[in-house]
Order: structure tokens, then C-alpha cells, then sequence
């Protein structure tokens, strides 16, 4: 009993940090404020769904929707590639809106606000995965998710992202195609949230609108502001912490209409005190540019 | 689409550009004179609805009183969320994108609070019948409706004169047009940029009520009016008030009108739609004055 419930908060941990990880490579190594990126979750949760429903075997359907994520952060990125600071942010943050308000109202597709249940569960090779084996493929893929990432942080590109973000127009006039860079940036970690997405959808088995919006979004900047930007370590460290804690709180007796809300309240509570005392979080390189 | 169909759907974005417009001016005085986006300014309308909703529904204040000290309870929230959360921040040197962030934990943690205080559910001041309507051209609409559009409209242009008669006023444009200079020709910013605050809050505390005395409200409203004043800003022009007034109306029309062809879910998918397209593609808006940097 314990040890399934432990391992079904091991598999929301490992998806939760391979959504923030690739939250912290926009933010932090490419200096892109994302506030949408709770969108790529959702795109990836819902396509991936939309295709099993749809007769598409189970990987192939988590690639597609790591696919089509993608395209949507090489989208978002042509854009908004115009914008800077806090209007690349709002302009993200209204591009999480429009894909919300899209699964409330294409209600043929989503059916809205009721959401889908019923989702396939995980399957390869006509074998239905159980619980400990989804926890393997989840830790597996955040693995593949953490070393491409570090992988490039630390490569040529890595220079080149760091250069962007901390002197655009140094890099521009150095001849270097930003445009194509932040492209680049944005449709890899729009990627990885797209996984994480189709990875939750085929775990929790239902889906709704109210997983990815505005709370959500907070919820993620928390972490990886907590963390710290630049250090995908910190990342992974304080959506543990942030993902586990109220699950140990369950089992606290205080009543469930007061756990929700003070869960936030606390998130935010946190969330404002790491902007006003430690910018750079635990691990951080990097203040909030 | 027959015209009485469609002069109620006029009418109703009238009704609702003018909830959106007492929003958006507060937000855009907040933007012009400290110069950044204060997301939390939705969630300060909410918060002043509940006041009123204590004073009025739990204290048994006359409803009045209770407006004044829930619009006096506003005023005090609206100076001390600065000084807590926001000039410490501004002394830091954080950037305006920091600010946004915390402008976002703020709104969220009001909302929770008010959950935690008040329960999720809906309230109502239960003050007046709002079930009948007047006929107007075959368009129906509440005396409590007809009451928020001219109180909008007189508040708004109280605003106007102030910014443009009253020397204070005049200072307050100074501030925001041109900071350094005015700083230089010995007017106070810091007590501008407080003024500023305290003028947006009292109108959002006004816009809270107006609400309550209409409609039912909620804690997680604060979001969606945030962004539907914020989008008529953004379509208005952030840097002008009267442009994100302006905004504010066609902001409103357009989401009513727009659900005469589409099914109602989609009013706020109009609303996110226009704010997203104006972002990509004048960040200034219609009647925007000076080019924001970034934008």
C-alpha cells in the first residue's frame, strides 16, 4: 500500500521535472520568460490522449505529441521573436490563455471544462505497463530530458544561448541569427513539455482544462525560481521538495476545502519571498534578468 | 442576427466595457507612473467586493458605511502591497519582468486567502431585486446596470479632469511622461507614484462593488478581470488612460457581440485572442503615447 502510493508520487515528481527542467532551459540559459510554457504541457497531454483515443499505439504517440509541442514552441517563438522582458512575458502568458480558453471551447475535441477520461493507459508491444515499470519509462525519459539538455548547455550552443541572454544585440551584431537561436530554444524545451504532458495524460488517465492554467503556471515558476535559474540541479531538487510536501500534507488532518487554497497561498507566499530576498534561489547562476 | 438581438448584445458589452474601463484606467495609471504591470490589480477588485460583502453581509454595517470602509480597507491594501511587496523589489533594481512575476504570486495569494476566509462559493449582497429589467428599444437592462454605466462614465471623467485641470493632476502626467525631469523641477515622484496608487485602488474598490451589487461574485474572479481590463489596455494603449478606457469599451462590445456568432464559452478565447494579436502586433496600442522599450 505505502509502497505504491510512494511510487505513484515518484512518477508525479519525475513528470513534474522534466516540465520544470525544461521550464528552467528557456529561463535561464536562453533568458526567455515563458509564462506559457503550462501550454506545451497541455498540448502534449491532450494530443497524446487525442492519438491513443485515436487507435495510435502508445509510443508513437508520445513522440508525436513531444512533435507537435515542438512546433507550437517554434511558433510561439516566430511570434514573439520582436518582443523582449516583460512583453515576451505577457505575450507568452496571453499565448497560455488563448490555448487554454481553446480546450474549454473546442468542445468536440476536449470536450471542454467535463475534460477526457478513459485515457488509454501505457502500452508497448501490445503490454499494458504497470505502475513500477511507468515509474522506470518516467525516470528513464526525465534521465534522457536532464543530459540533453546539460548536453548543450554545455556545448557551442550553450555559449551561444548564454550569449543571447545576456547581450542580444552584442550576438546580432557578431552575425549571429538570434531569431533562429531562440527558435531553437523554445520549440526543445517546448518539447520536453510536451512529454511530460503525454507522460501525465497516459499516467492519471483523465485530463481537464484546470491542470494547466494560471495557478499551474505559478506553481512551476515557483520551483524553478526556488531552484534557481540556470541550475537544472536545483530544479529537480525543489520540485521534490514542492511536489512531495503537500502529499505529505495529506496526511496532516486539516480539512480539504483549506488544504487547496493554503497550498497555493503558500507557493505564492514562497514565490515573493525568493524574489525579495534570494533571487537566485538555492542553486541559482543567474537573478531574474 | 435581429436588431433587438443585437442592440441587447450592444448594450450588454456597454454594461461590460464599463466594469472593464474602471479596471483598465486604474491599471494604466498604476503602469504609467511606476512603470510596470500590476497583475494583482484584478485580484484588488475581488478583494474590495469582499470587504463590503464583510462589513455589509457579516458586520450588518449600513451598506454605505460599509462601501466606505471596504473602499478605505482598499486604499490601505493597495499602499501596503507596494511597500511590502514592490518598491523593495524596485530598490533591488529587479527588473520590470520580476515585477510581473510578483504582480502574479500576489493575485494568486489574495485569491487563496479569500477562498481560505470565504469559501470558494458565490456571494451576493442580496441589497436590491436585480430580476426586472426596463424595456430599452427591445433591449432589457437592470437599474443596477443603468446605475454602473453612468457611475463609470462619472468617474472616469472625474479622472479626465483631474489629470488634466488639477494641478496635481498635471504633476501626475509630468511623472509619468517624464520622470527624471520631474523630479528635477521639484516634484515629488514618490508621493505621485502613492497617489497614483491610491486614485487606482479607489476606482477598483468602486468597480467591486458595482459588481457585487449586480452580479454574484468569487474569489477566483480576480483573473479573469484582471486580464479582461489588462487586454483593454493593452488594445487601448497602456501608456494613455484614456486610450485603455477606450480599450476597456471595445474590449467588452466585441466579446458580447462576438458571442452572437460563436457559442458563449468562447467570450474570453475573443478576449485572449485580440490580447495576444495586439501584443504580436501593436504592443503600443490604438492610442498609446510612448514606445515602451521592450515593446
Amino acid at each position: 500500500m505505502l509502497e505504491s502510493y510512494l511510487i505513484h508520487v515518484l512518477i508525479l515528481i519525475g513528470i513534474y521535472c522534466i516540465l520544470a527542467v525544461s521550464l528552467n532551459f528557456a529561463i535561464g540559459y536562453g533568458g526567455l520568460l515563458n509564462l506559457g510554457h503550462i501550454a506545451f504541457f497541455g498540448i502534449g497531454a491532450y494530443s497524446s490522449t487525442l492519438l491513443t483515443i485515436g487507435g495510435i499505439p502508445f509510443l508513437f504517440a508520445l513522440i508525436l505529441s513531444c512533435i507537435i509541442a515542438s512546433l507550437c514552441g517554434w511558433f510561439l517563438s516566430l511570434m514573439t521573436n520582436k518582443l523582449k522582458d516583460d512583453y515576451l512575458a505577457l505575450a507568452t502568458f496571453g499565448f497560455g490563455l488563448v490555448v487554454y480558453s481553446l480546450m474549454q471551447n473546442l468542445t468536440r475535441l476536449t470536450k471542454g471544462p467535463l475534460g477526457i477520461s478513459g485515457i488509454p493507459k501505457a502500452e508497448i508491444l501490445g503490454l499494458t505497463i504497470n505502475n513500477s515499470c511507468y515509474l522506470i519509462l518516467t525516470i528513464a525519459m526525465l534521465i534522457i530530458a536532464y543530459l540533453v539538455m546539460t548536453g548543450l548547455v554545455n556545448s557551442k550552443f550553450g555559449r551561444l544561448m548564454g550569449g543571447i541572454r545576456d547581450n542580444e544585440l552584442l550576438m546580432k551584431t557578431l552575425s549571429r541569427n538570434t531569431q533562429r537561436i531562440k527558435g531553437k530554444i523554445l520549440s526543445l524545451s517546448a518539447f520536453f513539455a510536451g512529454m511530460a504532458g503525454s507522460l501525465y495524460a497516459h499516467y492519471i488517465g483523465f485530463i481537464d482544462p484546470s491542470t494547466f492554467g494560471i495557478k499551474e503556471i505559478m506553481l512551476l515558476l515557483t520551483i524553478v525560481l526556488l531552484g534557481g535559474l540556470a541550475s537544472l540541479k536545483g530544479t529537480i531538487i525543489t520540485t521534490f521538495l514542492l511536489v512531495s510536501i503537500p502529499e505529505i500534507l495529506r496526511f496532516v488532518p486539516i480539512p480539504d476545502n483549506i488544504l487547496g487554497p493554503a497550498q497555493t497561498a503558500i507557493y505564492a507566499l514562497v514565490l515573493l519571498l525568493i524574489l525579495r530576498y534570494r533571487p537566485r534561489g538555492i542553486l541559482g547562476k543567474i537573478d531574474l534578468n | 442576427m435581429s436588431f433587438a438581438f443585437f442592440f441587447q448584445l450592444l448594450i450588454n458589452g456597454i454594461i461590460a466595457g464599463s466594469i472593464y474601463s474602471l479596471i483598465s484606467s486604474g491599471f494604466s495609471l498604476i503602469y504609467t507612473t511606476n512603470r510596470f504591470i500590476n497583475f494583482s490589480h484584478g485580484s484588488v477588485v475581488v478583494l474590495a467586493a469582499f470587504a463590503a460583502y464583510f462589513f455589509f453581509n457579516i458586520l450588518r454595517l449600513p451598506f454605505i458605511i460599509a462601501g466606505l470602509f471596504a473602499i478605505a480597507f482598499i486604499i490601505f491594501f493597495g499602499l501596503m502591497n507596494f511597500r511590502l511587496v514592490y518598491n523593495p523589489l524596485r530598490k533591488r533594481g529587479a527588473s520590470n519582468a520580476s515585477l510581473l512575476v510578483a504582480s502574479i504570486g500576489c493575485l494568486i495569494l489574495i485569491e487563496s486567502l479569500l477562498i481560505m476566509l470565504f469559501g470558494a462559493g458565490v456571494k451576493s449582497y442580496f441589497l436590491f431585486d436585480t430580476s426586472q429589467g426596463i424595456n430599452l428599444l427591445g433591449a432589457v437592462i437592470t437599474k443596477i446596470e443603468i446605475i454602473i454605466v453612468l457611475s463609470s462614465i462619472l468617474v472616469l471623467i472625474l479622472l479626465y479632469l483631474f489629470l488634466h485641470k488639477c494641478r496635481t493632476g498635471k504633476k501626475m502626467q509630468a511623472v509619468s511622461d517624464e520622470p527624471a525631469l520631474a523630479e528635477t523641477v521639484g516634484i515629488s515622484s514618490r508621493k505621485i507614484r502613492s497617489l497614483a496608487i491610491i486614485i487606482a485602488s479607489v476606482i477598483a474598490g468602486l468597480a467591486g462593488i458595482l459588481i457585487g451589487l449586480e452580479y454574484s461574485f468569487e474569489p477566483m474572479m480576480g483573473t479573469n478581470l484582471m486580464i479582461k481590463g489588462f487586454t483593454g489596455a493593452i488594445v487601448g494603449g497602456a501608456s494613455s488612460i484614456l486610450g485603455s478606457v477606450l480599450g476597456a469599451f471595445i474590449v467588452g462590445i466585441l466579446e458580447n457581440i462576438g458571442i452572437g456568432f460563436l457559442p458563449s464559452g468562447f467570450k474570453d478565447a475573443i478576449t485572449f485572442t485580440l490580447l495576444f494579436t495586439f501584443l504580436l502586433i501593436k504592443p503600443r496600442g490604438l492610442f498609446g503615447k510612448w514606445r515602451d522599450s521592450n515593446a
